[in-house]
């Protein structure tokens, strides 16, 4: 049986827009479409830049449409959470009366056999816009904008966008045995027979760029020495959950060379870790270790299985030894 | 004759497109070069420059290309680099590395996993972000404006777009690299199937897919002892166009045919490989390069039955280098493209010792 793990990674970008995005923008909040002057032709949306060139222009802006024709178009007959209609709409390219390029947007017509190269479209507005793209809802058939009585234009200079993707990793052979082997409370290595290096749920010899099996994997001892650490104090930031200062220490496990790092100690204020100091591994119980943190993208990790590293009381190894062993 | 600074492909190896390849990217990093490698003989510690094309967002890992490293086996320190491109662009900055005269051997790669993710929900983080991205247009309809314009302006047809489909596909039928392996091929019958976006049908698309792909380089003065049949680079280029879409005309690719011309014309190609993920964008290279009926195009099987993204521009080059490799050709050509709908285009003109 294969383990899949999810991670959704969500971007709530705030963008500054600049002079000529900005004003587009602005424009829209009082309705109005506006292209910028390039040569003896007019772009929409507007561009900082000539497209061909990339000389600047010149902000001598035009006011076009606001209906315009239809110059490509697509049907989207289930559209996805990620489009802006929640009901069968096209994507289309149309040139607004003024315009010399066209402008990418969505039509809502109702029916893929109402849509055809060269009909005629008009904006329908959002009730109350805010100065993006989606002010526009969409376009409908006709020559007659829809929408909210205009009034002054905003001045708008950022924008909020925000995004979300959810990946879906599959473990690969050797990650799913390395899961197995944590849920069970062994950390297993596989130990490259060129170099003799350990790694942990890797798949390969990151010196030598040998694929590694189940014939090089081993159990390696669950205590070790801290070799390095870090104190962190938090600044608060989208994810951040610690807000006292912490430690993130690397441990060499006994007996060999494998160094686990970004690893927490537990049960001792963080001004008492030193490098040298002897820890244990401190599991979660059995029913609460998960593989939720195990990805492909990366190097095998024990979190969601090691709560973290218990110092073990027994006299310190001296410090100097773990000099080359800091990560 | 060669000069000893002339630049060949020596050996090419990809793995075959799949729905969801177990490996992590790594790992099918380390498998292909260790094919391209034992190909001609050459180990890791041979190599004097090395450049991967991989991206973050289709992997969903940030610095997602360091661990991919190790697939080149970075102790002793190496010299490598890396581009958030196609493998075919690593190529590009390897090739420009070489040409500074002090590296013999190069490698370049390309690897990406599309199985963790949706891509309608990834690309359209690609576009522009006040103008496209809020609209959330996924790349298949992006691909149904182009090709309906294409249709519209004369340009082409749903029979041609359907042709080349069911060409692809008895292509790939002979390639068991390719993904799209058995599918329909009868274009009355792919002319009946319906829509997915239209004018756009299930055999206009690409799979979705993974992979990687490794290709070995070296100058004039290590080729001929590594390989009897170097494919030699004539001529490289990439140009790019304006970003957003709505602002081009779909129905060219200018940005094509200025590559092509700059890499050194394609007059005398034998055979084009040329990265088309959607029909409608071959029918558009073939006429922004000027191709005639008589070359050859995508004998592969072509993007369109197999397309590991950050890999399937490089394995075009791939092919066509191993057309001269090991297929006696004379003059072939490569193409990879990057960005919304032909942004940005590569050609790789190669050629053969006559």
């Amino acid at each position: 049986m294969s383990t899949q793990t999810s991670q959704t990674i969500q971007f709530p970008y705030k963008r500054t827009l600049g002079p000529v995005i900005g004003r587009f923008f602005s424009e829209l909040t009082a309705l109005r479409i506006v292209g910028i002057r390039c040569g003896d032709r007019v772009v929409v949306p507007p561009m900082e830049y000539d497209p061909q060139t990339g000389e600047q222009l010149a902000e001598h802006y035009v006011e076009v449409g606001p209906a315009g024709t239809v110059v490509s178009w697509t049907w989207v007959p289930e559209p996805g959470p990620h489009h802006p209609l929640d009901r069968p709409f096209a994507y289309a390219l149309v040139k607004l009366d003024g315009a010399d390029t066209n402008l990418l947007h969505v039509l809502d017509t109702g029916g893929e056999d109402t849509v055809s190269t060269g009909m005629r479209v008009a904006p329908r507005w959002r009730a109350e816009p805010v100065g993006r793209i989606d002010d526009i809802e969409a376009f409908v058939p006709g020559e007659t904008p829809e929408g909210p009585t205009a009034g002054e234009p905003a001045d708008v200079r950022t924008m909020e966008f925000f995004s979300t993707i959810t990946y879906t990793d599959v473990l690969s052979p050797t990650l799913e045995r390395y899961a197995a082997s944590m849920r069970a409370g062994v950390i297993t290595g596989q130990r490259c027979p060129r170099c003799d290096r350990v790694f942990l749920g890797r798949g390969y010899c990151s010196v030598d760029a040998l694929r590694l099996g189940p014939e090089h994997e081993e159990a390696l001892p669950d205590h070790g020495v801290v070799s390095n650490y870090t104190i962190v104090t938090p600044t608060p930031y989208p994810g951040q959950k610690e807000t006292e200062p912490f430690a993130r220490a690397s441990v060499v496990l006994h007996g060999d060379e494998m160094v686990v790092s970004q690893q927490q100690i537990i049960g001792v204020p963080v001004a008492d870790i030193r490098v040298g100091m002897r820890v244990k591994a401190q599991w979660f119980p059995e029913a609460e270790r998960n593989a939720a943190e195990i990805s492909s993208k990366g190097w095998g990790t024990v979190a969601g299985f090691i709560e973290g590293w218990v110092p073990t009381g027994e006299p310190d190894e001296p410090a100097e030894q773990f000099m080359d062993r800091v990560f | 004759m060669r000069n000893d600074s002339d630049i060949a492909v020596i050996s090419t190896a990809y793995l075959p497109s799949v729905r969801r390849n177990e490996l992590t990217e790594t790992e099918m990093l380390i498998t292909v070069v260790d094919e391209a490698l034992d190909k001609v003989g050459l180990k890791r510690s041979d190599i004097g420059f090395s450049c991967q094309g991989s991206c973050d967002y289709i992997s969903g890992g940030t610095f997602s290309f360091v661990p991919n490293l190790d697939a080149m086996g970075a102790w002793p320190p190496i010299h490598e680099s890396h581009v958030e491109m196609d493998g075919a662009w690593a190529l590009y900055e390897a090739w420009v590395r070489m040409r500074h005269g002090d590296v013999e051997i190069a490698v370049a790669m390309g690897s990406g996993k599309s199985s963790t993710g949706d891509p309608a929900e990834i690309h359209p983080l690609e576009l522009d972000p006040y103008y496209l991205a809020p609209l959330g247009v996924d790349p298949v309809s992006l691909a149904a404006l182009q090709a309906r314009q294409l249709i519209d302006t004369g340009k082409s047809s749903e029979r041609e777009l359907a042709e080349i489909a069911a060409r692809s596909r008895r292509a790939a039928a002979d390639n068991p690299r390719q993904q799209v392996r058995s599918a329909e091929s009868d274009v009355d019958k792919l002319l009946a199937e319906p829509y997915v976006r239209s004018p756009l049908r299930r055999s206009d698309l690409p799979p979705i897919s993974d992979g990687a792909s490794c290709v070995v380089m070296a100058t004039a003065r290590r080729a001929r002892d590594l390989v009897e049949r170097p494919a030699w680079i004539a001529g490289l280029d990439h140009r790019s166009e304006v970003h957003n879409p709505a602002l081009r005309d779909l129905t060219d690719s200018p940005s094509t045919r200025l590559a092509a011309e700059k890499a050194g014309g394609v007059a005398g190609v034998e055979v084009a490989e040329l990265m088309a993920p959607f029909t409608a964008q071959e029918v558009v290279l073939r006429q922004a390069l000027g191709l005639g009926d008589d070359v050859l195009v995508n004998p592969s099987g072509g993007a369109l039955t197999g397309n590991p993204l950050m890999s399937t521009g490089l394995v075009r080059i791939a092919e066509a280098a191993e057309q001269i490799i090991a297929g006696g050709r004379n003059r072939t050509l490569g193409h990879a493209t990057s960005g919304p709908l032909l942004q940005q285009n590569l050609v790789c003109v190669l050629e053969g010792d006559i």
